[in-house]
């Protein structure tokens, strides 16, 4: 009797397996899943200052940033500039839809920036369009964006994930629920549902014609539905990764790429990230106050060991300030000029500075395994040159706080930006105390840093930006250390995988049997 | 019953108010600001200071704390700072993610410990006691979290016969329930065996052997039933914690319970989240304490409700 009941139920059970919501799924519709390792807080990209991917895909922009990091157009079609730098005008596509099947109009941009500058909305954005004075609408499809001052890289922020053109009425029309429940842009994906912390289930807009022309596909995605999933575990995420539970990791662990590697049904992809690694310290306080104590610490770090143990060589040493993916901006001389490693030369310097029985100080960073070996590395390295440090590590936010009272000596800090504006933020003394973490104020980095960003043009931007990082080497306000690369992992069912040094495009993709 | 059963909630209360002080300093006491979460490291002061003024933050912390006490008594556990949520929206989205795997995580591990623990004591010192006892042994010495990534690996990524990760079907169920029901059933098991251990050489036992009653109903009548006793505390806590949420179980599995909220939002600084959800934390611990107070009753009519 019993055995017979330990039947049924092994066989209801065995059959309702088949029945799974994953089984559910149409056999011919084409699902992607991404997986990441956080997901989003809120999807309300104007209040936010961490941004889904999902963003990229449910929104257009103005402008767009094609597979070389060049501006193109986007939802403008073009767009002109006065002679005096100071009104932009964009033409707008006509017939694109926003998914609710509103046509988009200049209304559309004008409330999207008009929103972010309202100091109402507390936008995370507002203080990078703060350049604008004021959006015009010309017509229903030309807009004007008038300018306080010159501003080249307007580009760079019409073309940023918070700058997707939202639909005047999203905040009228659902209240709190916007960003949450409801997220509505003109882009090759519509939000589908969003259950928080497990995935974000994204179908793909069929009225979409409207692609940037720099893109293969300009019409509707060939995917039908993408899954962005949220596994915080790493080596959960690479299992998932291996069985096709998952198709492309936007971040790969550097422990798992060789194994990743060895698998033939994953690709992993590597390409120029716009990120920089270094160390710097409280350039306000002794001893860093001295230019011979920072060169010494430049000429104390051994970068090659680094990028190579530490980071498993998916990094390649750094003498500027500015990732060379930022073609345009990066200083081609940097590794020439820079600091090399030199722990003689670096006593010498501290001798000159009168230190040469080297000094004691603390080394702080973030709590992460690979800050955590960075330290160690460093401290080591440090040590040969007399300089004893002894280690802190923070969690994120305790970090930031400190580094915000000003507590740091030397520490460690990785940027991840794709732009030159990234010095602006980190290096003008209007930015003290944070996020100028290194306590630099002087006139002449502020002065080269302004030059660069309120040039006339986009050349002069960057000829000026080259002759900031220059001065900044030449006074060694940091301890550039390495550049790492981006890995993506892509399994092979993923055909037409295009890199693209900030972003992915899956409308671009497609997805084999 | 019911008088008693106020009296005992309006005693709780001075906890839950004790609770809140307490995580509302160690929160602000903390370094962190939970606008450097939500803006990023790109911003300019001003904007910065604005997002702080409309979050209520610049407010002093009595300010704040009362904020959020007035609030509570009006049913509102306050927005989410980084989600800009009603937290109850955030916590009631979150809740039956966590309460499925905790009552099946309780099923697993109080189904095989009791038996288990039963049959260890009423054969003491034989193989069977040393099977039962070995087995939980084993199942105490792993860490939940390893026993978790084992049984991913060997059954989810080796066998392919579940989901590695994720949540919504009784198979996502199956892996998470195990890792912590058997290393709980462990530890509950050999209380049982203690206790029933403890019970079977009481006099009264005794009288029902020499009375010639049958060995079942030695065990399952008179034993057990006393036994039971302090496996009932265990339970009232119990409930408590595995409603918490496992934030280790959470991560590996990828699950969205209460656990990784909570985790989240102490990494993040989102206080109101953080609050919300230790107060829905307490309140089930406390419940579970309630629960195994009227189930004492049930079991030992000695016990009234005084």
């Amino acid at each position: 009797m019993f055995k017979k009941k330990l039947t049924i139920i092994l066989l209801v059970s065995f059959l309702l397996s088949f029945v799974s919501p994953l089984t559910l799924a149409a056999e011919n519709e084409k699902t992607l899943v991404l997986a990441y390792d956080k997901g989003p807080e809120t999807m309300d990209h104007i209040k936010t200052g961490w941004y889904s991917d999902a963003l990229v895909w449910i929104f257009d922009r103005l402008v767009s940033r094609d597979y070389n990091f060049q501006y193109k157009p986007g939802l403008a079609k073009r767009w002109d500039v006065s002679a005096d730098g100071l009104i932009w005008t964009f033409y707008l596509r006509e017939n694109v839809k926003f998914h609710n099947g509103e046509p988009l109009t200049a209304r559309d941009v004008k409330w999207t920036f008009d929103t972010i500058l309202d100091p109402k909305t507390a936008s995370p954005f507002a203080g990078d369009m703060d350049v604008i004075k004021e959006v015009v609408i010309r017509d229903q499809h030309t807009v004007d964006i008038e300018l306080k001052y010159t501003f080249p890289n307007l580009l760079f922020n019409l073309s940023a994930t918070a700058a997707g053109i939202a639909w005047h009425g999203s905040y009228q029309e659902y209240g709190s629920d916007y960003g949450s429940k409801y997220v509505i842009g003109t882009g090759p994906y519509m939000l589908k549902e969003w259950r928080k912390g497990d995935r974000i289930i994204l179908d793909k807009n069929p009225d979409y014609t409207w692609g940037p022309e720099w893109m293969v596909n300009q019409g509707p995605a060939l995917i039908d539905q993408v899954i962005l999933r949220t596994i915080p575990e790493e080596n959960v995420l690479i299992m998932e990764l291996e069985t096709g539970g998952v198709h492309i990791s936007k971040t790969v662990p550097t422990t798992f790429v060789e194994r990743l590697e060895q698998n033939a049904e994953v690709n992993v992809i590597k390409g120029e990230a716009t990120k920089l690694g270094y160390l710097a310290y409280a350039c306000d306080q002794e001893p860093f106050t001295d230019i011979r104590v920072r060169q010494a610490i430049n000429h104390a770090i051994d970068r090659k060991p680094i990028t190579l143990f530490v980071l498993r060589d998916l990094a390649k040493p750094a003498y500027g300030y500015l990732p060379p993916a930022l073609k345009d901006e990066y200083l081609e001389t940097s590794a020439e000029i820079g600091y090399k490693y030199n722990p003689e030369r670096a006593r010498e310097l501290l001798a000159a500075a009168g230190l040469e029985n080297g000094f004691e100080t603390t080394l702080s960073a973030d709590n992460s395994s690979r800050s955590r070996r960075l330290a160690e590395v460093i401290q080591a390295q440090l040590l040969e040159v007399g300089i004893k440090t002894k280690i802190q590590l923070y969690d994120s936010s305790g970090y930031v706080a400190m580094l915000k009272e000003g507590k740091q000596e030397l520490f460690i800090r990785q940027y991840s930006w794709p732009n030159a504006d990234i010095l602006d933020w980190f290096l003008l003394s209007s930015q003290m105390p944070y996020p100028n973490h290194s306590r630099w104020v002087d006139l002449k980095t502020d002065q080269l840093i302004n030059a660069a960003a309120t040039a006339p043009n986009w050349e002069e931007r960057a000829e000026g930006y080259k002759k900031a990082q220059q001065y900044l080497i030449e006074q060694a306000v940091w301890c550039p250390i390495y550049v790492p690369e981006n890995v993506i992992a892509v399994r092979k069912e993923v055909k037409d995988f295009k890199y693209h040094p900030w972003m992915f495009f899956p409308s671009e993709f497609d997805l084999g049997k | 019953m019911l008088f008693y059963l106020i009296k005992r909630i309006i005693s709780k209360i001075p906890i839950l108010f004790g609770m809140t002080i307490i995580v509302f300093l160690i929160l602000h006491l903390a370094p962190g600001d939970p606008v450097d979460m939500i803006v990023g490291p790109n911003v300019t002061p001003e904007v910065y200071q604005n997002i702080r003024t409309q979050l209520g933050l610049d407010k002093p912390l009595i300010v704040q704390y009362f904020k959020f006490l007035a609030n509570i008594f009006q049913g509102n556990l306050g927005e989410s700072i980084l989600q800009g949520r009603p937290v109850l929206e955030i916590i009631k989205e979150r809740i039956p993610v966590t309460f499925t795997l905790g009552i099946t995580i309780l099923i697993i591990s109080f189904g095989l410990a009791i038996p288990a623990g039963i049959i260890a004591a009423i054969n003491r010192n034989t193989w069977k006691d040393y099977l039962c006892m070995s087995g939980a042994l084993l199942g105490m010495s792993m860490p939940t979290f390893w026993f978790g990534l084992l049984l991913l690996y060997f059954f989810a990524y080796k066998l392919r016969l579940f989901p590695i990760s994720g949540y919504g079907t009784w198979k996502h169920l199956v892996l998470p329930a195990l890792a912590m029901g058997l290393t709980d059933a462990a530890i509950t098991a050999r209380m049982v065996r203690s206790s029933m251990l403890e019970i079977i050489r009481q006099d009264y036992i005794r009288t029902a052997r020499s009375k010639g009653l049958a060995r079942q109903v030695i065990i399952y009548q008179h034993a057990l039933k006393n036994a039971l006793i302090p496996i009932i505390t265990l339970l009232g806590m119990k409930i408590g914690w595995v409603l918490g949420g496992s934030v280790f179980l959470e991560v590996i599995f990828s699950r969205p319970g209460i656990g990784r909220l909570m985790i989240n939002a102490i990494f993040a600084r989102d206080y109101p989240v953080v609050q919300g959800a230790m107060l829905v934390l307490t309140t089930s611990i406390i419940l579970g304490n309630m629960l195994a107070d009227l189930l004492y009753a049930v079991i030992d009519p000695r016990i009234r409700f005084d």
